[in-house]
């Protein structure tokens, strides 16, 4: 007879008895395992299951019996069972029958290239999404020509103002600060030449062609593309998108329409609000620390100032609005039903469209050398 | 028999609303009993007072020996390790997998190793009478009948004693909701479990229930096996019991207001 904690095994007359002594529950299951797993189990003959001296049965305790048997070429039907009360014995009967369909063989785990490619196939997978939802667009927009009357003008408006009276604070504070920090640190240098109202030109170039629309673009990529992912993915959770569609209206009517027009006015508007405070930033420090005042300052930049350079600046501003709504609402669409992906493509918004921001600043960088 | 459940003078307002004005009954070990009552007429909210998530008013709440909202926090932790709850649209992690989602309770209050969990999780999911291939799919490739099943196949995760269940059977054709009704009692049959559901559907009173409990103007209007409750001549209970058609298999529209309210 060997003895091992929560059970013995005894040899007899016919074969073998399996005697389960303990408290056979999910709260001992480690520990039962590891008796299991420490002990000889007898080459064959037939084993009878003995429940007289069991302290406590559960489904958990039972699997982990039934599939150490088994694993040690023990079939569960020529197991015979004596001892148990009736409420096990219905619980062996449930489990015991649920067990016997054979295991499935668990998913093959992924190695590094095989990753590697889903992630490659899985971008270039959204390519036809993306291609679809910029025909759509167009399709709607060339609708709209043709039947201004059916353009959502409540629901543009609304986000008009989310999109832009709503980022007007942070757009002042922002652009002002940078303006001041800008002013501040080119004054400590021109101080040394004694050049100080040259800060007028380089501050009111770099606001007016760089700072004000790329600043604008990344606020406005962190708050409203971001909301419009948001919002368009949970309405896919829910299905109102469907109910849209259903009702025979266009959700890119009804939602991106609307959006990607908004943010399309609302951006320029912004960045040239945007150019005047950061301005004024500057023009705080250089009456403050270079003793120009605001009227040398501002005379200064009505000549050093183009009118081009200001309007090269806010053109950027519609191709920054456009690519961020884009992105974000094919990130809106592209949400699958549940909760990680509305997260997982609301960042995925922000990322690309700040890469985007950076790109299309570059091209017009390029194309308009002479600026 | 032992009580696992006692319920005693509940009393909840809502939004500024009665909603329950004295509640109470009990559940013995090994029962099946069904809380039914009009849309809206508080199954839910007495259901979710019951184990701990929403305070009543006043009233006492006992469940497997514990006075549930008497218990300090993480005493109602581990009362809640004790009790299996299937929330009516399964509430099923969205972003996990069937086999993640049963694994979830299992990976949070024991100590197993993976291997063993595994184990568990694949026994979970055949108790729930789903086919093991389904451990690896996400809730929203699942059916509605499939996702309950995923549900109920987590909440048996850590070998409860008790089930609560709202409205199991809602959503679900009536062949895969008399499947589920057979699988609910094989399994607190078989396990030994206790179970308290509420329901609209007049087959799961019939076919499945031990005992009724009607729930009727902030109070219990009757309690007893469905077959005396059934000839009781109240009003409400006679138009529930005759309407058989316009009741089966209704979803529950909270305070949509079909129901008669008290
Ligand atoms: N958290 C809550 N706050 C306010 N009112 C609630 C809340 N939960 C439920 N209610 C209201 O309580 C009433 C009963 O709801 P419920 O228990 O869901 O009814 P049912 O019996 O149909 O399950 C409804 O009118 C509902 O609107
Ligand atoms: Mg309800």
């Amino acid at each position: 007879m060997t003895e091992a904690g929560p059970f013995a095994l005894d040899r007899t007359a016919t074969g073998w008895t399996l005697r389960l002594l303990g408290d056979w529950r999910l709260a001992n299951l480690a520990a039962l395992d590891a008796a299991l797993a420490g002990h000889a189990w007898p080459e064959a003959g037939p084993l009878c299951l003995d429940g007289s001296a069991l302290i406590g049965l559960d489904s958990a305790g039972l699997m982990l019996i039934h599939n150490r048997l088994r694993a040690a070429g023990v079939a569960w039907p020529a197991v015979e069972l004596s001892g148990f009360d009736a409420d096990h014995l219905a619980l062996i009967r449930l489990v015991t029958d649920r067990l016997a369909a054979p295991a499935p063989t668990p998913p093959a785990r992924f190695g590094f290239l095989a990753r590697l490619g889903e992630r490659v196939s899985g971008a270039a997978a959204e390519l036809p999404g993306m291609l679809a939802l910029l025909g759509q667009i167009s399709e709607g927009l060339l609708g709209l020509l043709r039947r201004p009357a059916g353009f959502r003008m409540r629901e543009f408006f609304v986000q008009l103002q989310s999109v832009g009276l709503g980022a007007l604070p942070i757009v002042a504070m922002m652009t002002f600060l940078i303006g001041v920090v800008f002013a501040y640190l080119l004054g400590i240098q021109i101080e040394k030449y004694g050049a100080n109202i040259f800060i007028v030109d380089g501050v009111s170039l770099a606001i007016a062609r760089e700072l004000s629309p790329m600043l604008v673009a990344v606020l406005v990529a962190g708050r409203s593309g971001a909301a419009f992912t948001a919002q368009i993915g949970a309405m896919k959770v829910t299905e109102e998108i469907d109910a849209i569609a259903t009702l025979g209206l266009s959700p890119i009517k009804v939602l991106v329409l609307p959006r990607l027009l908004a943010i399309v006015v609302a951006m320029p508007l912004l960045s040239f609000f945007g150019d005047l405070m950061g301005v004024l930033g500057a023009a705080t420090v250089a009456a403050s620390q270079l003793d120009i005042t605001l009227h040398t300052f501002f005379t200064r930049m009505r000549d050093v100032l183009p009118l081009d350079t200001v309007t090269y600046g806010l053109s950027k501003a519609p191709a920054f609005a456009v690519a961020i709504a884009f992105i974000a609402c094919r990130n809106g669409f592209a949400v699958s039903r549940d909760a990680r992906s509305v997260g997982e493509r609301t960042t995925a918004t922000v990322v690309t469209s700040l890469m985007a921001v950076i790109l299309i600043n570059a091209l017009y960088a390029i194309l308009n050398p002479a600026l | 028999m032992s009580t696992v459940l006692e319920v005693a003078a509940i009393r909840t307002v809502l939004a500024g609303q009665r909603l329950h004005d004295g509640v109470g009954f009990k559940v013995n070990k090994g029962e099946v009993v069904a809380l039914i009552g009009g849309s809206g007429t508080g199954k839910t909210v007495l259901l979710r007072e019951c184990i701990g998530l929403l305070r009543p008013e006043s009233g006492q709440v006992r469940l497997l020996g514990e006075s549930v909202w008497d218990l300090p926090p993480d005493g109602l932790d581990a009362l809640r390790r004790r009790f299996g709850v299937l929330f009516q649209e399964g509430a099923l992690f969205s972003s996990l997998s069937v086999a993640e989602n049963v694994d979830a309770p299992l990976r949070e209050h024991t100590r197993l190793s993976q291997a063993l969990r595994d184990e568990v999780v694949d026994l979970k999911i055949r108790l729930a009478g789903l086919p093991p291939e389904a451990a690896g799919k996400r809730p929203a490739e699942l059916s509605g009948g499939m996702k309950k099943r995923a549900a109920l196949a987590r909440a048996l995760a850590l070998e409860p004693e008790m089930l609560f269940l709202d409205e199991p059977t809602s959503g679900l054709d009536p062949i895969s909701a008399r499947a589920f009704d057979n699988l609910l009692r094989t399994l607190c049959d078989s396990l030994g479990l206790t179970a308290l559901l509420t329901t609209h559907d007049l087959d799961t009173l019939w076919g499945m229930v031990d005992r009724v409990v009607v729930l009727h103007g902030g109070r219990v209007i009757a309690d007893g096996p469905v077959a005396e409750v059934a000839r009781i001549d109240h009003e409400w209970i006679r138009s529930y019991f005759t309407a058989h058609v316009a009741a089966r298999g209704t979803a529950d529209g909270n305070g949509s207001g079909n129901g008669i309210r008290g």
